[in-house]
């Protein structure tokens, strides 16, 4: 599975498990607009560092805010390469 | 068996905590610095009646860079994490002019920065599981009543409470409570050093006129991380035999 295929079936599962009606993923979907909030943002951070093995958002020195899905995925493909 | 991490877990409160777990079906797993001999003397009594109850994991609170690597260890180790009770801390007292600014500086480290970066950690696994949690947090009666002399230990417990309330609502959607145990003087290392005469006093101004004792805190502690208290999130259980009523 790739990096992206992952966070998406991630970020499926967790909007399914917190009963979110999730728009189509397209890359430049902003997260606000997501119908995800910050809680779902939390567990699927923690999810992705459980199944790919980086958190880009804690070994960022700075604060990270990707706004767009692509943003957010390309977060992680740079992390896991 | 459901893991139930207990830090300081190795003596005091936190010994009878990890030790009512383990008879109540968990693994408790003490978190210290190092073992000691009456824990291994502990640890062999489980064994006896429900092995794999009583285990012990090596690590220096006070190593908090460390925390990440610490929690995962716990879950390669032991699997997914059910609990995590916030028990470890310094009862360093003094009076407050007197006290020396790294003593302050130190309690305040183990006693909140401390926990409470185990607990982003140990909240991270269990989101990861999926399967709810249960976070305990040992504050005291002093976080809302006055004891001259543990007044920086004072703020600390407070802090443990202020923010109990708080992480309650951020992961109550996750079916993950989170509460304080908030123990009166109970005889242990940490009181060891108390005059017999505030002892007495303590015990005169007790509604029960008694102290309680470390399995009347473990057995708050149980019920707390128990299925149970399932509908209980965000408050403070006191055990103090009546001494703040």
């Amino acid at each position: 599975m790739t990096v992206r295929a992952t966070v998406e079936a991630t970020i499926v599962a967790v909007a399914g498990e917190h009963a979110k009606a999730l728009p189509p993923l397209t890359d430049d979907l902003p997260l606000l607009d997501s119908g995800l909030d910050s809680l779902c943002l939390a567990v699927i951070v923690a999810r992705l560092e459980d199944g790919l093995g980086v958190d880009p958002f804690s070994t960022s020195e700075e604060a990270v805010l990707p706004v767009t899905v692509g943003e957010f995925v390309k977060l992680y493909e740079d992390a896991a390469h | 068996m459901r893991n139930v991490v207990v830090t300081g877990g190795t003596r005091g409160l936190g010994i009878a905590i990890a030790r009512k777990l383990a008879a109540d079906g968990y693994r408790a797993i003490a978190v210290a610095r190092q073992q000691n001999d009456h824990f291994a003397a502990c640890v062999q009594q489980a064994e006896a009646t429900a092995p794999g109850s009583l285990r012990f994991a090596a690590f220096d609170l006070n190593d908090i860079a460390f925390i990440p690597k610490f929690v995962a260890s716990l879950s390669e180790e032991f699997g997914p994490l059910h609990g995590l009770v916030n028990n470890a801390g310094l009862g360093t007292s003094g009076i407050l002019a007197t006290l020396a600014d790294p003593q302050i500086e130190r309690l305040l480290r183990l006693n909140v920065t401390s926990p409470i970066t185990l607990t982003k950690y140990a909240v991270r696994a269990m989101m990861v599981g999926g399967a709810g949690g249960r976070i305990v947090n040992i504050s005291s009666v002093v976080a809302s009543t006055g004891y001259s002399g543990l007044s920086v230990y004072a703020a600390s417990k407070a802090a443990l409470a202020g923010f109990t309330r708080s992480l309650a609502r951020e992961i109550g959607p996750l079916g993950i409570t989170v509460n304080c145990v908030a123990p009166g003087f109970v005889d242990t290392d940490m009181t060891g050093g108390m005059k017999p005469a505030q002892r007495a006093q303590i015990i005169r101004r007790s509604a029960l006129r008694r102290l309680p004792d470390a399995k009347d805190v473990a057995a708050a502690v149980a019920f707390l991380v128990s299925d149970a208290a399932g509908n209980v999130t965000g408050t403070t259980v006191t055990v103090d035999a009546g001494n703040t009523a």
